[in-house]
């Protein structure tokens, strides 16, 4: 059970690390689009957590940590949940 | 490397959609057959697909190491989705970050790692507005089936010849070289950009994102088996 502790912690640690040291530049096909021009056919749309941002915490890097933390636990969710909700699942 | 809705041609999109939507059936029924193991009752029968067939149950249930793999599937994803918000900066004005696929297919095996990075481009897209809607798709393909399929096809191929962490790194490196180029192929097709010019950048470009994909990818596998106690799957 401690392995798995650790190993949440280290997965915490590296989004919270990468909230506030991530660079900002644009990612390498942004890049590409920015430099030839077509950046512009860009269809943006937003969603809950738009940019990696909580809407009632600001574009911060404690929002973008939050933000980071909840999608680290929607994809271990996902799969979480599926291993515990299948039909063929054990019961006991 | 997430495609933006505008980018690719809604039609090429769909195409996209519908081959991701085949590979994803496909991946779920190769991990459910190594998930599962047939019933108690259907295995002393014998009889598992005449249970099947009469009962429309599998006769089949979730083993313990199905049950395992299925959370071990989540912690990978959760990593993965958190080693991909690390933006590094790379040379003039650009970065670039994971993918993750060799990392997923390495600890989880080809179709398990493509489910795993697949699960974190949707949320991304869903969630994060990271990565168009129309074109969830097509970045299923560029990152997950290419990432964590092809990655793992080369990964086991070039183990056999070299060490474990030489090709692990050169298998890594490739996904992303592989998927720049299918990113820039999508591109041409959609007359978004031409070839001529949007290859060579793509390319040169991820080509150097890619040596950052290798030492991460191996540094991860690395800690990830030193903390879990996992096995490369081979």
């Amino acid at each position: 059970m401690k392995k798995y502790i650790y190993y949440f912690v280290l997965i915490a640690l590296i989004a919270i690390a990468a909230s506030y040291l991530a660079s900002a530049f644009p990612d390498g096909l942004e890049f590409v689009a920015e430099k030839l021009g077509f950046i512009s056919a860009a269809v943006e749309h937003s969603s809950v957590m738009t940019d990696y941002t909580m809407p009632m915490l600001g574009e911060t890097s404690f929002s973008t940590a939050v933000s980071g933390l909840i999608g680290v636990g929607l994809c271990f969710g996902a799969f979480w949940v599926i291993s515990r909700s299948l039909p063929f699942s054990s019961r006991n | 490397m997430h495609l933006p809705d505008g980018f690719i041609n809604p039609n090429l999109a769909s195409g996209f959609g519908f081959a991701a939507v085949g590979a994803i059936v496909f991946a779920i029924n190769k991990v459910k057959q190594a998930v599962t193991e047939p019933t108690a009752q259907a295995a002393l029968a014998g009889v598992g697909n005449t249970v099947r067939s009469i009962s429309g149950k599998a006769g089949k249930s979730l083993s313990r190491f199905g049950q395992e793999y299925l959370v071990k599937m989540g912690l990978v994803s959760a990593l993965v989705f958190a080693a991909q918000m690390f933006n590094f900066p790379i040379a003039s004005g650009t970065s670039g970050h994971l993918i993750g696929g060799v990392l997923a297919a390495v600890l989880l095996g080809p179709w398990g790692g493509f489910l795993a990075i697949t699960a974190v481009v949707m949320i991304q897209a869903l969630f994060y507005a990271d990565g168009g809607l129309l074109v969830l798709g097509t970045n299923i393909i560029n990152m997950a089936l290419i990432g964590a399929v092809f990655g793992y096809y080369t990964y086991s191929g070039l183990r056999k010849k070299l060490p474990e962490l030489l090709a692990i790194g050169l298998a890594a490196w490739s996904s992303v070289f592989l998927a720049a180029l299918a990113c820039s192929i999508e591109l041409w097709f959609s007359g978004t950009y031409a070839i001529a010019q949007v290859l060579p950048a793509m390319l040169s470009v991820h080509a150097v994102i890619g040596i950052a994909e290798a030492l991460i990818t191996i540094t991860l596998v690395q800690v990830s088996k030193a903390v879990m106690g996992w096995e490369e799957v081979k």
